[in-house]
């Protein structure tokens, strides 16, 4: 060591505090493999076909669900071919020292009196119990909270400082909202009961601004609620779309379902039950017509089957299946989610506890959800929260573009500046950003797309082959997801 | 001869900066915002001090008798600073104006010392030497008492002792003195007993410092805290006023300890009498022991588990005499199995039976811990109680908190109980609810333990008599996604305090 160094080595520890590094990185990057199916890149060929009846490819929640309802009705001969090394898709979760955590979807809401399918499986899991929703499972109090003015308050319609007019159009809207539910019509799965042509027609936005809605709180709430949702706004999102989520609920009882690693707890049991039958890194790279039936090429060999569920995402399968349309006006949102480790719980506000969902009023972001919530402990001093993103101010491609280019600091620097507004020390208490991003998480469910053409030939599916991603219902939800996933093992039994 | 002089001057600044730092410590400790305290006490100090040299300029005749007597002066004084500071803040409302008062008589006197000093020596060396090294001196001094100070003085003496030692240091300068300076003293001998009086008040001081320390003690803390504690989970805060002693939990009263017996006898007594076969009891919350210490006056009880989730607070009960006379060694007794958990999570890991169950949690103030009284926590505790067994719920006021204590009887109805609530009052606390819940009817017992202060056997029963202003009202029960009691807790105190 020079002299001069040793002299200037105290003047440096005079420099401001180091904050500890934040460590984490892309998790579970699918970019490359995407683009390669997307390119017709070339895959090894198999050494081996086997012969089965069936193939689910795709293993989110509607491929696990068509698993599970062709195990229960004592179907065996099938397999279901998943990408990735573990199914789940959308409802994949992660798990560290601190808690397991969602990396998409994370509740499903009371299901309604009318929604066989979900309490069909809710009881097999325990979820309902003689009746009786299992209290353990139901989202802890307090469940929302929103930043406004900058404090907190419990739910998401924001209260503090709202005006006697944004009041109000509240009551309205609730109203307008509670007709609709009573009608009967509104239901979920939505193909129970019956589409408003001309309000799916229509953007939410110029429906809201129709009926004279313009409260800037409730035009936030409102957008936020289709970001959330649909990973889209206001605008890029169908009125009846809009409209679906608040007219289709009942409402009977204090929701929704939640756990620590989110709708993964869904999918632990449903891969539990199917294990048997689940190839994991398993892509299929292409689908092929095969006399009466169909050759499926993927990473795990060569199926020859009579019938093919294909629950990955429609738009892949005109590039992948001999035959199929185009997923005519489908589009998909690109997402972004961060599970942030905590090492130590920031100073809390006065106003509200924390909650299980925390939203940032005027935020880009969706806020954050605590997966430690569902926790019996009365004192908790690490967690993970799981921050979400949904590009919706941008076009798709335009996301997407974003996505590609920006580094995991872009996205650490995002996430910190975002939760610093309400919790100023979070810098301090965070050990590790883990940040997964997805070019086409979701479907949009834009005007006109459930009218539209496109879907139509897309239910009709092919000769044997069925599809059966929830994007099919244009809103990417569980029930829907489920709804599909079964209604293709029902026509494969049939 | 040189060095003593110097040598002395060494000791004089050591004992100034010492003053000062006594000063500003004890401000600091007592009044808090040490920052501020200790800015001030420096400030006042140096100025003082200021004022001391120039005042110097007026003493004409006699510099040496003077310089000896101001040396007794600043030893007496500061010497007894901080027993005097001590004593101010425990018995007078003036603790800032004693504590400037002494801060600027002693900062005055310092100030003297070395200018006098300095006179008394200027024929004895060069201008320019002494200046040098009397400054010199002067600044060692003050280093070695900085280091001093925290070092030595402060853990080893305590601020009274440590500012009576280095006034007996003062006053042997001063002594000393009188044989350094004896050719400049006519009349040493007088000077020479009034040196032997002050050190011998201090020396008194030193052997009585505890008695002081005990006197500023008494008072200083009566009603005040007499332990403070920042565990991980709470605030553990112990007050003494007279003989009742009382126990908060982060803000909220936990007992005193003039009527913690109604409140125990209470909360143990209506179950375990009433199960004469019961063996093993489980107490959840009730770090304390006191409820355990009913609970052992059965001695059919084999077993007592206690799952509390401080262990700062079971050790402190099990080991501070006081507390540990309180519940009588109920911590420590070789039936009591005590375990350091969060309570929900450990019922749920658990799989033990237990003929009783107390359940001491604090009250709903929060969601966290409004868990612990829901119907998901009850139905839990159902799997560990036996097939005739019984539990009790502390269950906040029926008087001050109606809504919420009738919420609990709900709550364990939804969970499938039968309920038999009643109240006791406890007149640190008021009236007090409480729940007794099973799977059959309860009835009064018809014997107690021995040695109970409160409860007989025919005043038992009419606990369970409610008062027109405390009866039923319609409740929620209390359910993990829908926490009504938090609500109601909060919105009966709010009606309470407006
Ligand atoms: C960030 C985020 C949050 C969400 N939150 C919620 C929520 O809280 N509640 C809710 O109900 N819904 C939520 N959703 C919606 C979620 O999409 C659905 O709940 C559901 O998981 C969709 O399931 P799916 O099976 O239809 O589609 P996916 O989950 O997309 O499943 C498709 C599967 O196919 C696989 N695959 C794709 N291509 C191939 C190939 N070539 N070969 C083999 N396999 C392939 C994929 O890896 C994937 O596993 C969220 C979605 C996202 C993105």
């Amino acid at each position: 060591m020079r002299r001069r160094e040793i002299l200037g080595a105290p003047l440096l520890q005079l420099s401001r505090k180091a904050r500890p590094p934040i460590a984490g990185g892309y998790v579970m990057d699918g970019f490359a493999l995407g683009h390669r199916l997307r390119d017709g890149g070339r895959f090894e060929p198999a050494r081996q076909t086997t012969k089965v009846e069936t193939v689910i490819a795709g293993g989110g929640m509607a491929g696990l669900s068509a698993a599970w309802w062709l195990l229960k009705k004592g179907y065996g001969d099938f397999v279901l071919l998943e990408m990735e090394p573990e199914a789940g898709g959308n409802s994949r979760f992660g798990q560290n020292e601190v808690s397991a955590y969602p990396w998409g979807a994370h509740y499903v809401p009371v299901p309604n009196r009318k929604s066989p399918l979900v309490r069909e499986l809710f009881e097999e899991v325990g979820l309902i119990e003689n009746g009786e929703l299992n209290e353990r499972h139901l989202c802890h109090s307090p469940q929302e909270r929103l930043f406004l003015h900058g404090r907190w308050q419990y739910g998401l319609e924001p209260e503090v400082g709202l005006s006697r007019q944004g009041r109000e159009q509240f009551a309205r809207f609730e109203e307008m909202v509670a007709g609709r539910h009573a009608t009967g019509k509104w239901t979920i799965p939505h193909a129970l009961g019956e589409v408003d042509g001309k309000l799916e027609g229509q953007g939410f936005g110029a429906w809201l601004k129709e009926n004279g809605f313009d409260a800037p709180e409730l035009l936030w709430y409102l957008d936020y609620s289709t970001r959330d949702d649909y990973g889209s706004s206001i605008t890029d999102t169908s009125a009846w779309a809009g409209l679906h989520y608040f007219a289709a609920r009942d409402h009977d009882e204090k929701g929704p379902f939640c756990w620590p690693e989110g709708n993964g707890w869904l999918v632990r049991r449903l891969r539990e039950r199917a294990a048997a039958k689940i190839r994991t890194g398993a892509v299929v790279y292409r689908v092929e017509r095969r006399g009466a039936g169909w050759r499926v090429r993927s990473a795990a060999g060569d199926y020859e089957a009579k019938r093919v569920i294909w629950a990955a995402p429609s738009f892949l399968a005109s590039r992948l299946v001999e035959g199929a349309p185009p997923a005519l006006g489908f589009s998909y949102s690109p997402w972004v989610t961060a599970n942030v480790t905590l090492e130590r719980m920031p100073k809390m506000a006065a106003s509200a506890e924390l909650a299980w969902d925390n939203v940032i009023y005027g935020s880009p972001s969706l806020g954050y959800v605590v997966a430690t919530h569902q926790s019996l402990r009365t004192h908790q001093e690490k967690s993970v929260w799981t921050w979400y993103y949904a590009m919706a101010e941008k076009t798709p491609a335009e996301a997407r573009k974003l996505l590609l280019s920006a580094s995991w600091e872009y996205w650490r620097d995002r996430v910190i500046e975002d939760l610093s507004r309400p919790h100023p020390d979070i810098a301090e208490c965070v050990s590790r950003i883990d940040v997964f991003r997805n070019g086409h998480a979701m479907v949009r469910p834009t005007p006109g797309l459930l009218g539209g053409e496109g879907r139509r030939t897309l239910l009709r599916g092919l000769p044997g082959l069925y599809f059966a991603n929830s994007d099919l219902s244009g809103i990417s939800i569980f029930e829907e997801a489920q709804y599909r996933g079964v209604e293709a093992a029902r026509r494969v039994l049939s | 001869m040189a060095i003593a002089l110097f040598l002395s001057v060494l000791l004089i600044a050591a004992c100034g900066l010492i003053y000062e730092l006594i000063a500003g410590t004890l401000a600091s400790y007592l009044l808090g915002d040490s920052i501020l305290q200790f800015s001030t006490v420096i400030g006042a100090y140096l100025f003082a001090m200021g004022v001391g040299s120039w005042l110097s300029r007026f003493i004409g005749k006699g510099l040496v008798q003077r310089f000896i007597t101001i040396e007794l002066l600043v030893g007496l004084v500061g010497g007894f600073s901080s027993s005097i500071l001590f004593l101010a803040f425990a018995y007078t409302q003036a603790f800032r104006f004693v504590l400037y008062l002494l801060v600027i008589i002693v900062g005055i006197l310092v100030g003297l010392e070395i200018p006098l000093l300095m006179r008394i020596l200027k024929d004895r060396f060069q201008f320019r030497d002494l200046v040098a090294h009397v400054l010199t001196f002067d600044y060692l001094g003050a280093l070695g008492a900085s280091l001093l100070f925290p070092l030595v003085l402060v853990p080893k003496l305590g601020l009274v002792r440590g500012a009576l030692l280095f006034g007996i240091v003062n006053a042997a300068v001063a002594l000393w003195s009188t044989w350094l300076f004896r050719e400049q003293l006519p009349r040493h001998q007088g000077l020479r007993v009034l040196c032997a009086l002050v050190l011998l008040a201090l020396g008194g001081g030193m052997f009585s410092a505890d008695y002081v320390m005990a006197a500023a003690d008494e008072n200083l803390y009566s009603d005040e805290i007499i332990l403070s504690r920042q565990t991980r989970y709470q605030r553990i805060v112990l007050t003494r006023w007279k003989d009742d002693i009382r126990l908060f939990l982060s803000s909220h009263l936990q007992f005193s300890s003039r009527d913690e017996y109604r409140y125990h006898e209470g909360l143990v007594h209506p179950v375990l009498a009433a199960l004469p076969t019961a063996r093993r009891v489980l107490v959840l919350g009730g770090g304390d022991g006191l409820a355990a210490r009913e609970i052992l006056k059965y001695p059919h009880i084999e077993q007592v588990t206690l799952v509390d989730l401080d262990p700062e607070m079971t050790s402190l009960f099990s080991t501070h005499g006081y507390l540990k006379q309180l519940n009588a060694g109920s911590l420590t007794n070789p039936r009591m199995r005590v375990i350091n958990a969060d309570a929900f999570v450990w019922l749920e890991q658990s799989r033990d039976l237990f003929d009783a169950v107390i359940i001491d949690f604090p009250d709903p103030t929060n969601f966290s811990l409004g868990k612990l009284y829901t119907t998901a926590f009850y139905r839990l505790l159902g799997h560990h109680l036996s097939q005739s067994g019984f539990f009790v719920v502390q269950s906040t006021s029926p008087l001050f908190a109606r809504q919420s204590f009738w919420c609990i009887v709900e709550t364990l109805k939804a969970a499938q109980f039968q309920t038999f609530p009643y109240h006791v009052y406890v007149p640190s606390f008021g009236e007090w609810g409480f729940v007794i819940a099973g799977r059959q009817p309860w009835h009064p017992p018809v014997t107690l333990p021995a040695g109970l202060r409160y409860l007989t056997v025919s005043n038992l029963p009419t606990l369970f008599d409610f008062p027109l202003d405390m009866t039923a009202v319609t409740a929620e029960p209390n359910r993990l996604n829908d926490q009504a009691l938090v609500r109601y807790y909060e919105e009966d105190w709010k009606k309470l305090t407006h």
